[in-house]
This record gives structure tokens, sequence and C-alpha cells, in this order.
């Protein structure tokens, strides 16, 4: 705003003087002052009728109703905040948890609520079952079990009688499995023109009991045929081992 | 307008914990702060919720009210302005409300505050209440800066007197006076030249 002076009046003292005038607190001889300085000078008297006017349109504006619910929305998030602050003390007030308690409540518990479903229950069962079964089968009773001596010594002489024993029965049995073999090869080399019996001997599906065209459809099923091969037998080379190749061919 | 020791009652009994005393507060004041607020920040949803942020940190603060420094009333309109105030930087909008003439910004396609309100051709005098005219002033007083919408909304909507607009704006009485003059003739310029007509 521009200083200047007109009627013995400032435009600055006109702009103090201008809320009170608009007032009506304004009087005597100030307000004299005050109105002959709006009819001359060329910005506060326009000021003047502009700040009257806004003054009236202000006026008019009516107060707003606020929303139904903000008194309840401002008491429940203020009734929040309480809440929180007693949330926020409220472990300070709490007993203090022994480790036994933590663990309890970290660790069995959760094992306890597994063991108790009945699930689990049927699975113990029947391991205890199967296992209660091995042992009796292989000849084990609880009662020798007490007997079994831990220490060092003993466990050691323990390994080497078994181990003993084990060597024993393999030397046993080895002339009863040459014997076996000698027959074996025996029975081959008399009965060299049945190769289909031969075939038969080896199959290793042998308990199914299928026809043998059944079993050829089978393996050309899945793409894999069973090609059993072996040198022929003649008079001159009666004396030569079978030997048998079993190779699988894919057909594509 | 408040009786300091019915107040100051009111005010004890709620620090003490009294709900009915804070339900009573709340009651009282939500109205006035609610209008400061709509008239500010020119929104209903933005004013509920400044409203009940004001209240909020009414409820925290309310210890460090001291009777001895001011009424309640100007202590509560305080906490509110200076909320209005983090709300207006935080929402940027000083490049909307710089002047009213000013040509503007990007999204305003460079056309006068004054002529982006809709002329209506209804004399404001006799009509001044009706919801178009009400609307209109409305939306002008949000174009205006914020320095001086405070100050004219505190003086014109809300009755307080200089002394206390001053406390609430921590400036000069002088300043709150030119604040006032300058925001009434910024807003009677912009509804003048939509109504083509000098009242």
């Amino acid at each position: 705003m521009p200083d200047h002076t007109n009627n013995g009046m400032q435009c600055n003292e006109f702009d103090l003087l201008l809320s009170d005038a608009l007032d009506g607190v304004l009087g005597g001889p100030e307000l004299d002052r005050f109105e002959a300085h709006a009819r001359t000078c060329k910005s506060c008297g326009p000021l003047l009728a502009e700040a009257e006017a806004g003054r009236q349109w202000l006026k008019g504006l009516t107060e707003v109703e606020p929303p139904a619910n903000l008194v309840n929305n401002i008491l429940a998030s203020t009734t929040g905040v309480d809440t929180q602050r007693l949330l926020a003390r409220a472990p300070a007030s709490q007993p203090r948890i022994s480790w036994w308690e933590q663990i309890q409540a970290s660790f069995l518990e959760p094992i306890w609520d597994l063991v108790r479903q009945p699930r689990f229950a049927m699975s113990f069962g029947m391991a205890f079952f199967a296992l209660s079964v091995s042992l009796t089968v292989a000849g084990v009773k609880p009662a020798d079990l007490a007997q079994i001596s831990l220490r060092p010594s003993a466990i050691r002489r323990t390994y080497y009688n078994t181990q003993a024993r084990i060597v024993r029965y393999v030397d046993n049995v080895r002339p009863v499995l040459e014997v076996q073999a000698a027959l074996r090869t025996i029975k081959r080399n008399t009965n060299p023109a049945e190769p289909g019996r031969t075939k038969q001997i080896e199959r290793k599906n042998d308990t199914t009991q299928q026809p043998e065209q059944k079993q050829e459809r089978n393996y050309s099923q899945t793409g894999e045929q069973l090609i059993l091969a072996s040198v022929p037998l003649g008079p001159s080379n009666r004396d030569l081992p079978v030997v048998s190749v079993t190779t699988y061919r894919r057909f594509v | 307008m408040e009786d300091v020791q019915v107040v100051a009652m009111l005010v004890r009994r709620c620090i003490a914990g009294d709900a009915a005393a804070w339900e009573e507060i709340v009651q009282t004041y939500n109205r006035r702060i609610y209008n400061i607020c709509y008239r500010f920040a020119g929104s209903g949803d933005d004013a509920q919720d400044l409203t009940q942020e004001v209240f909020i940190k009414m409820y925290r603060t309310l210890p460090s009210y001291d009777a001895s420094k001011g009424a309640f009333v100007t202590w509560v309109t305080t906490i509110t302005r200076n909320l209005l105030v983090d709300h207006f930087r935080k929402t940027k909008q000083d490049r909307m409300t710089d002047s009213m003439d000013s040509t503007s910004s990007d999204r305003e396609d460079s056309q006068p505050l004054s002529e982006q309100i809709p002329d209506q051709s209804a004399p404001p005098d006799a009509r001044v209440r009706s919801r178009e005219v009400s609307e209109a002033v409305h939306q002008a007083l949000s174009k205006i800066s914020p320095e001086l919408r405070e100050a004219v909304i505190l003086r014109d909507l809300q009755d307080m007197d200089y002394k206390e607009i001053a406390a609430v704006l921590r400036v000069p009485e002088g300043t709150v006076k030119s604040r006032i003059n300058r925001g009434r003739a910024e807003l009677a310029r912009l509804l003048q030249r939509t109504y083509r007509q000098v009242m």
C-alpha cells in the first residue's frame, strides 16, 4: 500500500483503522478524517469498498452442520487412544514366566497336541506291533536283552564270535552249492535241444505263470523287448560253456 | 463465550479420567472446530478427518492446557489452526492460492481464478443465503491465500476478537487487522468479477 497523506491521514493509518471503521467502533473526528481519506485516496477508497463487500459476502455464510457420526467417531478414536495406552502398560503388570513354563509353552505343548491325535496313536501302535513281531521271529527275547553286557571287551568278543559263526556257515554251505552248480551244468549239457525250457528257467517272471506270448506283448508295450541269445551247441562243441546274454532292444 | 471456571473444572475432570467430561468437551466444541476445518480445507471429508485429529491431539495434550495463559477456546483454536497449517503444507496447495487473479497453474489452463467460479446471475444482497451463493463464496474463500483465509475465517465466521486471533496466529494485532482487510478485499474482488456487480 502506498504511503500517501490525504486529509491528514496516511494510508498505513487508514489500513489500521479500516477494521474498526467496518466494525462501527470508529467515531468522532477520527471517523471524519478516515472518510475524507477514503474519498480522496485512489487506493484506499476502493479498498474500503472491497473490504466492506467481502465482509458482507462472508456474513452470508452460515455454519455448516457437522456429520451425524462425527461425535461418535471422535469418542471412539480418543477411546481407542486410551485403550492403546492401557494395552501398552499391560505387559509390565503380568507375572514373570519361568524358563520351564516357556519350554512347556514353546515345545512340549505342541508335541503333546500332536501325540494326542488318533492318527499318531495308530501309527505308533502299528510300529510297536511290527517291531515285536520282528523280534519274536528273530528269536530275540526281552529277557535276553537284560543280560547283554555293554562293556567294550564283551562287545568286541561278541563281534568276533558272530563273524566266526558266519564264516563257518559259509564254509559249510560251499560244498553243497558247488554240487548243486555241477548238477545244473550236467543237466544242461545233457538237454541242449530245449532252449525254450532254458529260457523258461531263466525267466525272471517265472512265478506269474503267464504264457510266453503274453510276456512279449507286455515288453513291446513298454518299448523294450527281451532277447535271449545263446550259442547253439552242436556235437563238436558240446563241452563249451553256455553263455546266455540278455539285452534289451528298444523299438522306436 | 465460555465461563472460565466451568471450563477449567471440565478440563480438570477430564484429566482425572472422567469420560463424561470429555464427551461434554467434544459436544461443545466439535461444531466450531468442524466449521473452521471445513472453511479452511474446503472439503467435508477433509474437515471430518481434521476435526478428529484435532480432538485426538487435544485429548493427548489436555494436561498442558494452562487456564492462566488464555481461554480454552483460544487454546482449542490454536491447536486447530496449527493442524490446518500442517495439513496445508502436506497437501501443497500453495500454488493454487498464491493470488486470486494470477494466471496459474498447469492444470487450470491459465485461467484467472476469478473466472473459474461459475457465473451466476443472482444478486448477492437479498439471496446471499441461497445455497448456490454460499457455495460460490465458499469456493472463493478456498482460493485466497491461507494467511488471509485463516484471519478472515476466525474473524468473520468465528467472531473472535483481534486479540484472540493475534494469540492464535502469533502475530501482532495490526497484522491481524491488515490480513483481515486484505482477505475481505480479495474475496470481494473475486466474487465481484463473478457476479459482474459492485456492491
